[in-house]
């Protein structure tokens, strides 16, 4: 395999670590001089944990020794002509009363605001965090969360978790790739080396140096361009990224350990609007097209990461995608020289993962635009696909949420974007009806005061974090 | 709001018209809805589907019905599963189980472990890892732990039941929700001038019966999504030729088995289906290869016990509506569509049937949205469901009559087809969320008829050799203690308090039919 780039570390990680021996994987550590692992976005999801604990890398591992933080989710602002706000969080499934879906209860009741109901929202905006119980009662139990990084940090113990885990590591330019009727054969190293292998696992960025050769065509999407900064010192913020609309794209001030992580995205054409506004001098540039190659693996060559698509980091998606590129590489690691039916099955489910992710983004902008400027214009312009067009009208028509198969996103996720670009059915579940009025309300008001109580009870981001480091070494982690 | 459906009428009363008035009279009860269901004596049903899937007990606890009551009620027995045989290689036997073979380990289907154990020399059939396999195998029962720890929650279970019963009682459960059953044929349908929607049946008693919406669960004349709608029918049998089976109850022998039986034969298959005062058996077969009085003679001929009554005769063309829903019309049941019982799927399109139209129930002005949804959701189901019929067809190796010789040479639809590659290819099985065959039915049916992946997810070579077959060992160990732990399935039964108080029937000296020797 070959990248230097988060999707690198983090595949080589798994793959080193849960191959057997049999399998020797050898990781070109190629530089990429087009840095794009800031279009990640640094924030990922609640699968996060278990997919870094399969690939050696704990939760302790990576408090202590990355820059990371706990987030639950995003919040956006003025993400609207009416300047909407919310907090689009991880929770849970929500409770079913009545034989009834949650929100169709709400909407029968009118209220517009879901936030209160949901702790992870409320205690975003606190700025509190606190684990939750993985048995217990309660509203903190159903809430769960993800992190908040620098991928440059986060993806230092993949790295090591390679290394100790077996892969052979090369650290070397690219100066060929030696392909034979669809194939790649060997990959000819600046150093004068020769890298062969059964299969080629290209993490090298949207540049894709192994599979383009191949001739696999490059995304057809809009451009857009991003810059990132770290401003170190100060207690950790909020454990949620805060993105707010801006003429010229969005911009999203991320609390780490260390520091803040303010991340500009912005349509090309806007560029010194956005670096104006971006202020501090940015560490990080960075320019893709945003969109997926047609197929992700070709011959014996697979793509991961942004070599495959690169999707706009308005929320977790770009992790959530990477790791289940990574989780379905193993599951279909070749077992033949022939890899047809791995090749059709990693392509089909990628295309999919990739639909699930855009349907969401692309859901994002079905709203009355706060600015009429290229970068939103860009958007709006995006095809709705079919699905989508679906998921919308049955919401928009009776509060429904459809749903297809293995989806990316989770009908909370579409549940709180609907609630948060204030979007209202027609018609509710007239089985809502059955419950009566005043006990609704009341269990709403109490559900609502019941989170208040817990987190005002909770302890910030920052302490909870300056203490559970304080354990953490204490515990010799 | 719009307006509310304040009528909704149920056209048939086999097991599709008192399911679905059953749970509407339940779920809408308290609210302005009046259900009423035109049935006619005169008129037999089908009673299709003796055998049901593990899904019904949620629709009867959605109910609240109490399982001993309903198994009293309905002579039902415990079942773990279908136990297929000659299907295949005639000669093979295998258990399609409601449960689990073995458990995953660092995400790795336990099906590839086994699969490397086998490459190593172990001779272990994959069943052994399967405890509803080994409870139906020694014809016990017992009920699943709630423990996802245990490995007594590895399994599930549904019922084998009369259905005929089990709609009367779902009548009786109904009409004292307040559903109105009125006694009738209809003869009249008045349809509105400009849409086109059904306004009202007139029966042949005179009355006529108005509704917001009518359910057509008329069996398969389709009164009124066909005969008046003309929806039109999407023919399947390209993929599922069977179209007649021929239905028999017998006098039981032997011990009571937890599982259906499918046997596959020269033209299509038999079931036995074993009630506790009775066996349902029945011939599925094609009429391009057996006529109709070979294919009942066959039967006859393959009973364990004297019949109870005469052949019941059904044609059928396997498909389903091109919509399920138009315009005030929803066809739920036989009138939606058909695929053969092989895998006691017929009662569990019913029931998805029902419980779409519960979520997408409509109001007066019958948003067409809610329609399409409905027709994709149920197209969706009766899609895989077909699949897993196909399945059993084509992944076989018998050539011995030109019923098997024509699935060797047939098209799959792709979906079926990508499947098999990847099954066969590496023991790969490409998952769906919407549908209701879980992997390890795809994995019981594929390595039951002989189906071996050629290879397996390498992660399964990750463990050493020894410590995988310690580790296989310790399971088997498990769940045959777990099975011969349990109770002798009719000892379950009576000690749950469900035993019917009918004696077992018992054919008249003179047989009702002749009997052929067997």
């Amino acid at each position: 395999m070959c990248g230097g780039g988060l999707a690198a570390h983090m595949a080589a990680a798994a793959l080193a670590r849960q191959l057997p021996r049999s399998i020797q994987v050898v990781w070109v550590k190629w530089r990429d001089p087009r840095d794009t692992d800031l279009f990640y976005g640094g924030v990922s999801g609640p699968t996060a944990y278990s997919f870094n604990l399969s690939a050696g890398v704990s939760e302790p591992r990576l408090i202590l020794g990355t820059d990371t933080a706990f987030s639950w989710g995003t919040r956006f602002d003025d993400w609207g002509a009416s300047h909407p706000s919310w907090v689009q969080c991880f929770h849970l499934p929500l409770p079913v009363v009545g034989g009834v879906v949650y929100h169709q209860h709400l909407l029968r009741l009118g209220v517009g605001e879901l936030e209160p109901l949901l702790l992870p929202a409320v205690a975003a905006r606190r700025g509190v965090f606190a684990h939750p119980p993985e048995n217990g009662s309660g509203p903190l139990s159903r809430a769960e969360y993800g992190y908040q990084f620098d991928p440059y940090s986060y993806r230092e113990p993949f790295g090591m978790s390679a290394t100790s885990s077996g892969a052979q590591v090369i650290a070397a330019d690219i100066a060929e790739v030696d392909c034979r009727e669809g194939r790649i054969v060997a990959l000819r190293l600046a150093n004068g080396q020769s890298v062969t292998g059964d299969l080629f696992v290209d993490c090298t960025g949207p540049d894709a140096r192994l599979l383009s050769p191949l001739g696999v065509r490059a995304p057809q999407g809009r451009q857009l361009k991003a810059a990132l900064s770290h401003s170190p010192g100060g207690k950790p913020g909020a454990p949620c990224r805060i993105l707010v609309a801006r003429d010229f794209g969005w911009q999203s001030e991320t609390s780490l350990q260390s520091g803040r992580a303010r991340l500009t995205i912005f349509a090309p054409e806007t560029e010194a609007l956005a670096l104006a506004a971006h202020g501090a001098t940015p560490s990080h540039h960075g320019e893709v097209v945003i969109g997926r190659r047609d197929v992700a693996w070709a011959g014996n060559c697979v793509a991961l990461g942004h070599a495959a698509a690169v999707i706009e980091p308005l929320t977790h998606a770009p992790m959530l995608v990477l790791q289940r590129e990574i989780e379905r590489l193993l599951t279909l690691i070749p077992v033949s020289h022939d890899m047809f039916v791995e090749r059709r099955e990693f392509n089909r489910q990628g295309a999919a993962d990739h639909r699930h992710a855009e349907n969401f983004h692309r859901a994002l902008f079905e709203t009355e635009l706060p600015f009429d400027t290229a970068y939103w214009l860009a958007a709006r312009a995006m095809p709705v696909h079919e699905t989508l067009a679906l998921k919308l009208t049955q919401f928009a028509s009776r509060g429904l949420l459809v749903a297809f198969d293995l989806e990316l996103f989770n009908a909370e996720e579409w549940t709180i974007q609907h609630f948060g670009l204030g979007r209202r059915a027609a018609r509710y579940d007239r089985l809502a009806d059955q419950q009566p009025v005043n006990e609704l309300q009341t269990a709403f008001r109490n559900s609502a005061r019941e989170i208040e109580k817990l987190v005002t009870s909770m302890p910030s981001h920052g302490e909870y974090l300056a203490n559970l480091i304080r354990y953490l070494k204490q515990k010799q982690w | 709001m719009p307006d509310q459906i304040r009528n909704v009428c149920v056209l048939g009363g086999g097991t599709a018209g008192w399911m679905t008035a059953a749970a509407l009279s339940h779920k809408f009860k308290g609210q302005p809805l009046s259900i009423r269901l035109i049935e006619s004596d005169e008129i037999g049903t089908v009673g299709v589907g003796e055998a049901t899937l593990p899904h019904i007990r949620n629709f009867n606890s959605a109910l609240r019905v109490g399982e001993p009551e309903l198994m009293k009620a309905t002579e039902a027995t415990l079942k773990l599963g279908i136990e297929f045989c000659d299907w295949g290689r005639i000669g093979d036997r295998y258990i399609h189980p409601f449960g689990d073979f073995g458990s995953d380990f660092h995400g790795v289907p336990f099906h590839h472990f086994w699969h490397r154990l086998r490459e190593l020399g172990d001779t272990t059939r994959l069943d052994e890892y399967s405890l509803a396999i080994m409870l139906a195998e020694m014809g016990r029962f017992t009920t699943p732990a709630t423990d996802p720890s245990r490995i007594e929650s590895t399994f599930r279970y549904a019922y084998q039941f009369d259905a005929t019963r089990y709609a009367r009682f779902l009548r009786r459960y109904s009409e004292a929700n307040g559903v109105i059953r009125t006694e009738g044929k209809v003869v009249d349908v008045t349809r509105h001038a400009t849409t086109g929607f059904i306004e009202s049946v007139r029966l042949d008693r005179g009355d006529s019966v108005g509704a917001d919406l009518f359910v057509d669960c008329s069996g398969f004349r389709g009164l009124l999504i066909e005969k008046q709608l003309e929806t039109g029918y999407e023919d399947w049998s390209q993929w599922l030729p069977c179209n007649r089976a021929v239905a028999i109850p017998c006098e039981t022998r032997g011990p009571l088995t937890p599982f259906t039986r499918a046997t596959a034969r020269k033209a299509g298959w038999q079931w036995r289906i074993p009630l506790q005062h009775r066996v349902g058996n029945g011939h599925v077969y094609c009429s391009d290869f057996i006529s109709d009085d070979e294919a009942t003679e066959f039967l006859l001929a393959n009973l364990e016990g004297p019949p109870l009554a005469a052949p019941n005769k059904l044609f059928f063309q396997t498909g389903r509506r091109r919509l399920f829903w138009n315009k005030n019309v929803v066809a739920i049941g036989l009138s939606a569509g058909f695929l053969e019982p092989l895998e006691s799927t017929s009662i569990h399109l019913i029931q998805d049937g029902i419980t779409e139209l519960i979520q997408l129930f409509p109001d007066r002005e019958f948003a067409q949205s809610d329609a399409d949804e409905y027709n994709r959701r149920m197209g969706l189901n009766f899609e895989r469901v077909r699949d897993f019929l196909l399945l059993h067809y084509v992944a076989n190796q018998r050539d011995d009559s030109p019923l098997w010789l024509h699935f060797q040479n047939l098209k799959l639809p792709d979906s079926l087809q990508e499947k098999l590659e990847a099954w066969l290819t590496r023991g790969l099985i490409i998952k769906y969320e919407f549908g209701v065959f879980l992997p390890p039915s795809w994995i019981a049916v594929m390595l039951g008829q002989n189906l071996v992946p050629r290879g397996h997810d390498p992660r399964a070579d990750a463990a050493p050799a020894d410590l995988l077959a310690k580790n296989a060992a310790a399971i088997r160990r498990n769940v045959l203690a777990a099975a011969q732990a349990a109770p002798d399935h009719a000892a379950f039964i009576r000690q749950v308090g469900a035993a019917s108080e009918t004696a077992p029937l018992v054919a008249p000296s003179s047989s009702i039919v002749d009997r052929p020797p067997a």
